[in-house]
């Protein structure tokens, strides 16, 4: 059974097309990475997806059934946000227990462990938590519910290194042991692309790309080199991104078409070949100038 | 451990630990090969991802499956490796060798002397 399946979804705020006739599935477990600018509407489709808007247009199912007003959603999935209201009056230790009536898989032991962990304070309350140590509290809260769908909206807001690495592996821990799909916006790719199975890259809240991670890192090439070289390489493909470099030379991202023997032989013409960081190649996908920033400052 | 720059995709990276793992004795012909969850936990990445290195040596016949006990390495999967390599990177490194040479005008004869040079050096280094 897909877990979600989205048809041409639209979701439109006055003018504003937040979600532009979007359609995916998500078919089983997994660690998903929804990824996207500012404004591209990652916010918007994974509230579409919990339940808490209604499309404009289109349809959504989740667990086959309208999110909108559907217990059985409700009941199998959390959406974790740093906007999330928790009583006021309540000590963090009571939230957690409070929590775990509402969710039918709920692991206190694990909750637990890791409130220990990273330290947080029995008798303190939510609203007096730094940002970091919220974003840390509501991420244990996700974990620790078990949900068959975990979303998670950018989570990693305020954390610093440490606990950010740490709430990777503790997703990846977890996961490998109660596999479920979870899904997981954020703009540090960099950071977590190893963990993710999938990645969904949205611009202009359009579906861009849905592929597993392997795919996505093979999806293109940095070329380097000089230019009369390098226009004979990208007669056929599609160029991502384009910088000069020096007097005559080029640095550019383009799709990778080229068979091992094509890249053999570019490299012993000179040219410089290497992987493009999907993290880079996510900017450059949903980027509307080629040029990148630069193209603002040339222009004076 | 895991390169993230390297033009290999992770689960290359991975296959080819692996094959390194057999290449250097670490896991003998017919020993059990490690599972995509220790994978996965070891480098923290993806299982799926793991799963993916694995079947890169399930597909060259190097490991063997055993119904619900996992994956194994076949008897032949270490000369067959290094057979595999020498045909692959050493070619390949040759090839680069020789263009960078090329770029730098050092003809064969100096080239040749470069390399037996290194390999002097790095007898000396293992014999001490």
């Amino acid at each position: 059974m897909n877990v979600i399946v989205c048809n041409e979804l639209t979701k439109t705020f006055g003018s504003t097309r937040a979600v532009n006739n979007l359609s995916f599935t998500l078919a089983q477990e997994g660690i998903t990475g929804l990824i996207g600018r500012n404004g591209a509407g990652k916010t918007t489709l994974l509230k579409i997806i919990a339940g808490y808007l209604l499309p404009s247009t289109g349809s959504i199912q989740v667990f086959a059934e309208n999110p909108f007003n559907s217990v059985k959603v409700s009941a199998n999935m959390i959406f974790i946000d740093d906007n999330m209201a928790m009583p006021e009056l309540m000590y963090l230790t009571d939230i957690l227990e409070s929590a775990g009536r509402f969710y039918a898989n709920w692991d206190h032991k694990l909750a637990m462990g890791l409130f220990e962990y990273f330290n947080l304070q029995p008798k303190q309350y939510h609203s007096k938590l730094s940002k970091g140590m919220r974003s840390t509290f509501n991420m244990i809260v996700g974990l620790a519910a078990r949900c068959p769908l975990t979303i998670f909206d950018e989570p990693t807001t305020g954390m610093d290194v440490a606990v950010r690495k740490d709430f990777y592996r503790a997703l990846l821990k977890d996961f490998m042991q109660h596999p479920r799909s979870i899904i997981l916006s954020s703009h540090l790719l960099n950071e977590l692309n190893d963990i993710l199975s999938d990645i969904l890259l949205i611009k202009d809240g359009a579906k861009y790309l849905h592929l597993p991670v392997d795919e996505l890192s093979e999806y293109a090439v940095g070329l380097q080199g000089k230019e009369d070289i390098i226009a004979e390489m990208t007669r056929i493909t599609e160029v991502f991104y384009r910088k000069k470099l020096g007097k005559d030379s080029l640095y550019i991202a383009v799709r990778n078409q080229y068979t091992k023997e094509e890249l053999q032989k570019a490299r012993l013409k000179g040219l410089e070949i290497s992987s493009v960081p999907i993290d880079d190649l996510c900017v450059y996908l949903t980027a509307k100038h080629e040029g990148g920033i630069d193209d603002v400052f040339d222009r004076n | 451990m895991l390169n993230t720059d390297s033009l290999k995709p992770i689960y290359v990276q991975i296959a080819e630990w692996l094959e390194m793992e057999i290449l250097n004795g670490n896991i003998q012909s017919d020993e059990k090969m490690y599972s995509q969850y220790q994978l996965s936990d070891m480098f923290n990445i993806n299982p799926a991802t793991a799963a993916k290195g694995l079947n890169i040596l399930a597909d060259e016949n190097l490991l063997y499956k055993k119904r619900g006990l996992g994956m194994f390495v076949s008897s032949h999967a270490r000369e067959a490796i290094r057979s595999k390599r020498i045909n692959q990177n050493i070619k390949q490194l040759a090839l680069e060798l020789v263009a960078e040479a090329g770029r730098l005008d050092v003809d064969e004869e100096q080239l040749i002397e470069i390399i037996r040079t290194a390999n002097l050096q790095l007898r000396k280094e293992k014999s001490q």
